[in-house]
């Protein structure tokens, strides 16, 4: 497969078409790399390869999270705010875990798993040992795609526990690439366009854990604490290194707002923005790089017990400069949120009141009256920004390309 | 109305059976529900757009394997919590823990209506006024 995309610069802008459907060596005839020679006027005769890929702006996202920690929602949230609901590929195999939109595209990374999951209990090894996953396939497929070549992905279907026979991707506008270990391995996190990772604290994962898994019989309360604890040790050493490495961190804790809190219903969010990244500018509250604490309830604003409490200020995480931004507690009406959105600065939306929509838009979603809810929208619409700034840039490059 | 009827026609007949009151005093209304055709109508409508039996966490194929780990996980770390076997064994019942969950919520959207005006936005059916 020795297809080194050798686009000169030239040719980044889709002047050139594909004229005919030629055989390649993946054998499709749709959106594909094809080569040909072509000789340019301008060279007086020369040849030039040319790459008429047809989308080769595909910005790659990355998310990080363990299982159960809210990827799903996450990506729901992040979907709608490019607008149209995401939906499993039609007409393929019904336990896909990819999701399809107009803009973007959602791959799930545990089809790059190389041992399924009787191989897994062979060997002994968890879904989160890097030994499970096969991050040369993982890289070669993402840089495909985000060159624009339509790739075969295998699926790992959760069901069964079984490799499927794989699955057609075309190469979106938006790549997302979710799981375990997107940016574990170091030619993937390259990749990545934008990088986020979900830190769920451990007494809130155990909370949300067991809403999930008590509805189901079999499960006890043992039985999810041994799961979680028997775990812990692969999750320690194989993904929650790969923090550091994102743009942005959402990490959850539980409140300190109620003391001796046990429910784990109101939540303490904070968003960790990590400084200097390309096209992202991180949501400060009042004045950048200042600190700053701030409780919206008072004499415009009534909340209910819990209320909630905000808290901006620079800080140090691994050794690298981020801004931290706060949420504690939970909104309970509207005008709560359309008041904090107000008072936030640098949130990347298009109206006024964007924010708001986005969350009401979803109020079925969990975490649509908390902190998490509110991040992951900020966060999507950060995402977009992102992917407007990329691509504004790149057709500005190839302009100038062509002019020279 | 047409739909319901429609519907209707395809539930299996030993529900209506079931469904029949059983009148003591006899009488002339040997069969109510012939006699009151439009009550037969919604109640096999209701059962047949539901489905039989309450709603069950998850697919049951899947709550089985739920169970079915579970039930091996504890059996794999009597012997040795800190083993491999133990930790893919307990793994496996997170992974099928996330599957039934996943399992639940598709199975919560499914409204046949809201699936058939996915495909089909311009029949009838499926016309919205947005004022």
């Amino acid at each position: 497969m020795a297809v080194p995309t050798v686009c000169t610069t030239q040719s980044l802008s889709s002047t050139c078409s594909i004229s005919a459907p030629a055989k390649t060596h993946l054998g499709f005839h749709q959106k594909q790399v094809v080569f040909y020679r072509r000789t340019t006027k301008r060279g007086g005769g020369s040849c030039v390869i040319t790459c008429s890929a047809a989308d080769s702006q595909t910005v790659v996202i990355g998310l990080a999270a363990d299982s159960g920690c809210g990827k799903s929602t996450f990506m729901r949230r992040l979907t709608s705010v490019f607008g149209g609901a995401a939906e499993p590929p039609k007409g393929g195999n019904p336990d896909s875990n990819t999701l399809i939109s107009d803009m973007t595209t959602v791959i799930c990374l545990d089809d790059y798993h190389s041992l399924d999951r009787t191989g897994r209990k062979e060997k002994g090894v968890t879904a989160l040992d890097p030994r499970a996953n096969d991050f040369d396939l993982m890289y070669e497929q993402v840089k495909a795609l985000k060159s624009g070549i339509a790739v075969d992905k295998p699926i790992y279907n959760h069901v069964t526990g079984l490799l499927d026979p794989p699955e057609l991707i075309k190469p979106p506008k938006i790549l997302v690439i979710e799981g375990l270990h997107p940016m574990f391995d170091e030619r993937v996190r390259d990749l990545l366009d934008f990088s986020i990772y979900l830190d769920i604290s451990n007494e809130v994962k155990f909370a949300w854990k067991i809403q999930r898994d008590m509805a189901e019989r079999g499960h006890s309360l043992e039985s999810i604490k041994a799961s979680i604890e028997s775990r812990k040790p692969d999750f320690d050493a194989y993904i929650d290194p790969q923090k550091q490495y994102a743009d942005a961190v959402i990490e959850v804790l539980p409140t300190q707002l109620i003391p001796d809190d046990n429910e784990g219903k109101v939540l303490r969010v904070r968003l960790i923005m990590k400084e200097g990244v390309e096209h992202f500018s991180p949501v400060y509250l009042f004045d950048e790089g200042s600190t700053i604490s701030w409780i919206p309830c008072g004499r415009k604003l009534t909340c209910s017990y819990p209320g909630i409490k905000f808290h901006y200020g620079p800080d140090a995480y691994f050794s690298n400069e981020v801004s931290i931004l706060e949420m504690d507690g939970q909104f309970d009406r509207l005008d709560e949120l359309i008041y904090v959105e107000s008072h936030l600065s640098n949130t990347s939306t298009k109206f006024y009141g964007e924010v708001t929509q986005q969350m009401l838009k979803h109020a079925d979603f969990p975490g649509s009256n908390n902190g998490t809810g509110f991040f992951q929208t900020i966060v999507g619409l950060k995402i977009r920004d992102l992917y407007e700034q990329i691509t504004s840039s790149k057709t500005a490059a190839s302009l100038e390309a062509t002019k020279a | 109305m047409a739909t319901l009827s429609s519907v209707n026609l395809v539930t299996p007949r030993p529900v209506v059976v079931a469904n029949l009151p059983k009148f003591a005093k006899g009488g002339p209304v040997a069969v109510p529900i012939l006699n009151r055709p439009w009550k037969r109508v919604y109640r096999l409508g209701s059962r047949g757009l539901r489905g039989t039996g309450p709603v069950r966490a998850a697919p049951d194929g899947i709550s089985e394997k739920v169970e079915k780990s579970i039930k091996e996980a504890q059996e794999a770390c009597s012997d040795d919590p800190a083993s491999g076997e133990c930790v893919a064994a307990w793994d496996e019942v997170e992974e099928l823990s996330a599957a039934a969950s996943h399992a639940r919520d598709k199975k919560k959207d499914d409204d046949p209506l809201e699936n058939y005006c996915k495909e089909n936005p311009e029949t009838d059916e499926c016309r919205t006024y947005d004022n």
